[in-house]
C-alpha cells in the first residue's frame, strides 16, 4: 500500500493521473468499511492541500471546499438559506465525526441516506471536480451522484469544491431528519425545506427528500404546487400531494410504507418550521 | 515502513509505523494503553482523544496522517501526579463501572469543558452520544461532568 499527502493541488491531480487512488478526506465512511486485514488500496490522503480548506464568498457563489468538515460548516456565518445544512451537520454521527468528516465526502460516498444531499439539493449545489488532463468542470449535484454509491467523478478526477449559487440563497430553510433515535443513527428518511416568501406568499420553493429513493431528489411538483400559494395553505398542499417521485425501500430500519408516511411528515414539518420563522421574521422586520 | 512522529501529551512520540497502523494502534504499541479500542466501526468512542484540541477517534485515522500533530491521551490529563477535577469526579460521583469507556468519556468530558464551561445535562448527552458505555446508564458520568464544570468554573480544584 502506498500513502501520500500531498501538499499541493497540482501535484495530487498529477498522482490521480498516474493510478487509481483512494482519496481520504475526514475518514468517517472510509475507515469503518476497512475490516482487518491488509490494506490493498493506496491512500492519497487530502488533508495537506490548504486549496480545499475552508468557506468562501464570492460575488455570485459560496464555495465550500472539499476538506471542510460538518463542524466548520455549523461554526460559518452564512445566510439562513444554509440553517438547513447546518441543521443536518448537527446530525451526522457524533461530535467527533462532525470534526473530521467533510461535507464534500459525503456526497462522493453517495450513501441514500447521506444527510448533507436534501439540503445542498435544495441550495441548487454544484460539484466542481477537477483533473489534470481536463482542468476544472462543475456537475449539478442531482447529476453528480447517478445511484447507490455511484457518482460521476471520472477516473483522475478529484472533487475540490461544492458551489452554491447565490441564486439559491434566497429565504429560510429547515431540515428534519427522522431516525429510530435521536443521536448517531442512519437516516430513515430526511427532508430539507427552503422557501422565500413575499408577505405571506410563496415566491420561491425547494424541497427534497432523502433515504427514500436510492438517490435523494428534489420534489419539484410540490415546489411548483407551493409557489404563489399561502404559507397557511402547507399542510394541505402537502397532505393532497401524492410525492409519487418516492420509492422508498423496506430494510432492517423501516418498512417501505413507514417511510412514505414518514417523509410527508417530515417534509411538512420542515416547511412549516422554514415558513414560520420566515413569517416571524417578516412581523419583525 | 514510515516513520512517525507525533506530539503526545506534550512529548515526542517518534517510532516506525506501517501506514496501514491507525493512531490508537501507534499509541497501543508504544505503551500508552489508556486509550481503548471497543469496536470497528467508529461508534463507541473508546479510542476519544483531542488533536490539537479537537475531540476525534483514534480509530478513525492513521498515524501517519498526524505527523507533526499535536494528541492528548488520557495519559495526558491528569497533572503532576494529582487527578484532572474531571478525573476526581468521575471517581466521588461513580462515573464508572467496569471502566472500560472512561479514558474515552474523560477526555471527550475535556473537549466539552473546553467550548463550554455550563453545559446543560442535554449538551452533555448531545456531546457524549459518540461515546458509548454498557455499564452505567450515563446518570453518573452526566452528574460527574456537571460536578467537574462547577468545580472548574469556581476555580475550586
Ligand atoms: C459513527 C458514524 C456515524 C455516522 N453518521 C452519519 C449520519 O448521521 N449521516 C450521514 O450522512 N453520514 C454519517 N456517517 C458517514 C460519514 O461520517 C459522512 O458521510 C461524512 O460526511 C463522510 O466524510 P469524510 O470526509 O469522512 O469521508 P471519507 O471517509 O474520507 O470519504 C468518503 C468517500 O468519498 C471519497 N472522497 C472523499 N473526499 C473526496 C474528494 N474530495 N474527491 C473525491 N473523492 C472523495 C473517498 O474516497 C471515500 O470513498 C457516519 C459515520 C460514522 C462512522
Ligand atoms: S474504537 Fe470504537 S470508536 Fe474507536
Ligand atoms: S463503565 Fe463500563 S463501559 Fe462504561
Amino acid at each position: 500500500m502506498d500513502y501520500a499527502r500531498p501538499t499541493e493541488l497540482e501535484e495530487a491531480l498529477l498522482l490521480l493521473k498516474q493510478k487509481p487512488w483512494t482519496v481520504l478526506a475526514g475518514g468517517t465512511d472510509f475507515y469503518p468499511a476497512l475490516g482487518a486485514g491488509p490494506l490493498k488500496q493506496d491512500v492519497l490522503d487530502i488533508n495537506g492541500l490548504p486549496e480545499l480548506a475552508g468557506i468562501t464568498e464570492t460575488d455570485d457563489h459560496v464555495v465550500i471546499g472539499a476538506r471542510t468538515s460538518w463542524t466548520e460548516i455549523m461554526r460559518h456565518p452564512l445566510p439562513p438559506a444554509f440553517d438547513m445544512l447546518k441543521q443536518a451537520a448537527r446530525e451526522v454521527g457524533s461530535i467527533q465525526i462532525q470534526n473530521r468528516g467533510t461535507v464534500a465526502g459525503n456526497l462522493c460516498n453517495a450513501s441514500p441516506a447521506a444527510d448533507g444531499m436534501p439540503p445542498l439539493l435544495a441550495l441548487d449545489a454544484r460539484v466542481e471536480l477537477r483533473s489534470a488532463d481536463e482542468g476544472q468542470r462543475l456537475v449539478r449535484l442531482s447529476e453528480f451522484v447517478l445511484g447507490n454509491r455511484k457518482t460521476a467523478l471520472r477516473p483522475g478526477e478529484l472533487v475540490t469544491a461544492v458551489h452554491v449559487p447565490r441564486h439559491a440563497t434566497a429565504g429560510r430553510s429547515s431540515f428534519v431528519k427522522l431516525g429510530a433515535r435521536r443521536y448517531l443513527i442512519i437516516s430513515i428518511a430526511m427532508a430539507a425545506a427552503r422557501i422565500a416568501l413575499e408577505g405571506e406568499r410563496i415566491v420561491e420553493a425547494a424541497v427534497a427528500v432523502g433515504s427514500c429513493s436510492a438517490v435523494a431528489q428534489r420534489i419539484e411538483g410540490l415546489e411548483q404546487a407551493l409557489i404563489g400559494r399561502y404559507i397557511s395553505n402547507i399542510s394541505e398542499l402537502v397532505v393532497d400531494y401524492p410525492l409519487s417521485e418516492l420509492s422508498p425501500i423496506d430494510d432492517v430500519r423501516g418498512s417501505a410504507e413507514y417511510r412514505r408516511l414518514g417523509a410527508r411528515e417530515i417534509v411538512e414539518r420542515a416547511l412549516l418550521q422554514a415558513a414560520f420563522t420566515d413569517a416571524e421574521r417578516g412581523v419583525a422586520a | 515502513m514510515d516513520f512517525v512522529s507525533i506530539s503526545v501529551n506534550g512529548t515526542e512520540l517518534a517510532g516506525p509505523a506501517e501506514p496501514r497502523n491507525l493512531l490508537v494502534e501507534f499509541l497501543r504499541a508504544n505503551g500508552l494503553t489508556g486509550t481503548h479500542v471497543g469496536c470497528d466501526t467508529s461508534q463507541c468512542g473508546a479510542c476519544n482523544v483531542l488533536v490539537d484540541g479537537k475531540l476525534i477517534k483514534s480509530c478513525t485515522a492513521f498515524a501517519v496522517e498526524l505527523q507533526g500533530r499535536s494528541v492528548t491521551t488520557i495519559e495526558g490529563v491528569a497533572v503532576g501526579g494529582a487527578l484532572h477535577p474531571i478525573q476526581r469526579a468521575f471517581h466521588d460521583y461513580h462515573g464508572l463501572q467496569c471502566g472500560f469507556c472512561t479514558p474515552g468519556m474523560i477526555i471527550a468530558a475535556l473537549a466539552l469543558l473546553q467550548e463550554n464551561t455550563k453545559p446543560t445535562e442535554d449538551e452533555i448527552r448531545a456531546f457524549l452520544a459518540g461515546s458509548i458505555c454498557r455499564c452505567t446508564g450515563y446518570q453518573n458520568i452526566v452528574t460527574a461532568i456537571q460536578a467537574a464544570a462547577e468545580q472548574m468554573e469556581s476555580g475550586n480544584v
